[in-house]
């Protein structure tokens, strides 16, 4: 197995966007070309993560539409679909297909395009991940799932609402130094606490807006990659598994199991531990999965993660930053794009280019990307590879 | 009268809700239907404001509820007036309408103290 590294990155600003799904995987896979440098170069292979285009944007087989646009014909192209893990599968599979040496110079771009659709459109169709018996038909919508895991946190940890209205002042306050994030407004813990009631403990600033973007990588060997960059990006592990999709079957509906399984793998192919992290990009679609996640992917001990955040651990100045780009709250959420421009931010962070919101000392980076409600998660490390 | 079902392995007795055709416990793919119970305990719920297509008045209280033995479901409950560990009993009726046409299933009704 060959070292694979990340050797351009780019993205478009989070919002909304003023061209279409196609206008925007370009732009964002353009900026990545130009950035690694490979504009001339013949491209094997192009993978192109999307959720929901057939619905939104009334577009298929969408890889074959970028290839044209970007003229990276004849590469391999093939979009892949994993609710909004997409991305994070896209990149593993790219990874496998260039670690394993059968392909050389690869392009990874998660789009979505999701204001051309109603927010109860898009909500139905985001919540169509969710088991289509035993979840769906009852009405179950994903800031629901969201709400439900709030409860059980703070009915067994002593959570509280001020938690998470922390969580979202500092993603906010993270997204307002960042160019590409959808959400350029800071917000305080009392406006916070004072918005529209979204699902009961929820409120409208504890969830994640619906966001158009798209970001992108190139990939090729680390051998190779010295060739067109300073600062290659290396992929030092990743970790993927799953778990049941029903809420109510899990071991414990308190537990991403998923997320925990994924790390473990993560951290083993690195050879590396959590303490080891610099800065993280968790999938914060609500405030509470922040800190769900920083405990299961092994940063905080079970129930302790809403304490790391009372002691601004994971600020942008603390022990372990986490979602310095504004996260899914800030940055936004184009969901088949999100694990994407969480790559894209940790490559920008690594190689120190991120101005006012860099985090110091950044030589090891995590980004957790998930899809259904936890139960499909794609984990990776990546590292300073110079 | 309906009969909220679930299914329980022939090899090692788990019983699952909903079905899946290899037993999560030890991969056995025989089942028999049974009954999950008439009794279950609130563990978690939501008043949705937010509510998606069909549902007529918000909010819309969803839980998950406990049979015990680590068998629970996931459904409406039929309260504006949700405690954690309330005793609810599974009812067949509408949930909603989804593209016009009515959908039906089991909910939760609060079990009333006597």
């Amino acid at each position: 197995m060959r070292d694979v590294a990340i050797i351009g990155a780019g993205m478009t600003k989070f919002g909304r966007a003023q061209g279409d799904l196609m206008d925007i995987l370009a732009e964002a896979s353009m900026r990545a070309i130009k950035d690694a440098k490979v504009e001339k170069e013949d491209f094997d292979a192009v993978y192109v993560a999307n959720m929901m285009a057939g619905e939104t944007v009334h577009q298929t087989a969408i890889a074959s539409s970028l290839v044209d646009r970007i003229n990276l014909v004849p590469a391999a192209a093939e979009r892949l679909e994993n609710g909004p893990a997409a991305s994070g599968s896209a990149l593993k599979n790219a990874f496998i297909a260039v670690a394993s040496g059968f392909y050389d110079l690869v392009l990874v771009a998660g789009g979505e395009k999701m204001s051309t659709a109603d927010t109860d459109v898009v909500t139905d169709l985001v919540a169509t991940m969710t088991h289509p018996t035993a979840e769906y038909i009852h009405g179950v919508t994903l800031p629901a799932m969201g709400a439900m895991l709030t409860r059980l946190y703070m009915e067994r940890y002593g959570l509280t609402e001020r938690h998470l209205a922390m969580v979202a002042v500092k993603n906010h306050a993270n997204a307002l130094k960042n160019p590409y994030a959808h959400i350029q407004r800071a917000c305080t813990v009392e406006g916070a606490m004072s918005s529209g009631i979204v699902s009961d403990p929820l409120r409208l600033y504890y969830v994640c807006p619906i966001s158009d973007g798209s970001a992108a990588v190139v990939l090729c060997s680390l051998d190779k990659a010295k060739e067109f960059t300073d600062k290659p990006v290396r992929i030092a592990g990743f970790g993927h598994a799953t778990d049941v999709q029903a809420v109510h079957e899990r071991e414990d509906p308190a537990v991403l199991k998923s997320v925990q399984l994924a790390s473990k793998q993560a951290f083993k192919m690195a050879g590396m531990k959590p303490a080891d992290i610099d800065v993280a990009e968790v999938h914060d679609a609500f405030e509470i999965l922040e800190i769900v996640e920083s405990e299961d992917v092994g940063f905080f001990e079970k129930g302790k993660g809403h304490i790391a955040v009372e002691k601004r651990v994971t600020a942008l100045d603390g022990e372990l930053p986490i979602n310095p780009s504004g996260g899914l709250k800030a940055r936004g959420h184009a969901v088949g794009a999100t694990g994407m421009a969480q790559i894209v931010e940790l490559v920008w962070q690594l190689r120190g280019e991120c101005g006012e919101r860099q985090v110091k000392e950044a030589k090891k980076a995590l980004a957790c990307n998930f899809g259904g409600f936890g139960n499909n998660t794609v984990i990776h490390i990546l590292e300073q590879g110079w | 009268m309906e009969r909220f079902i679930g299914y329980k392995c022939k090899s090692c007795g788990r019983v699952m809700y909903p079905k899946h055709d290899r037993c999560l416990t030890c991969k056995g793919t025989e089942f028999e239907e049974v009954e999950l119970g008439k009794e279950a305990k609130l563990v978690t719920y939501t008043k949705l404001y937010a509510i998606p297509e069909g549902i007529e008045m918000p909010p819309l209280t969803l839980g998950i509820v406990d049979f015990g033995n680590n068998v629970r479901a996931f459904g409406q409950i039929m309260t504006d007036d949700p405690q954690l560990g309330m005793k609810l009993r599974p009812v067949w009726g509408k949930l909603r309408k989804m593209r016009g046409k009515d959908i039906y299933g089991f909910k939760f009704e609060p079990i009333e103290k006597s």
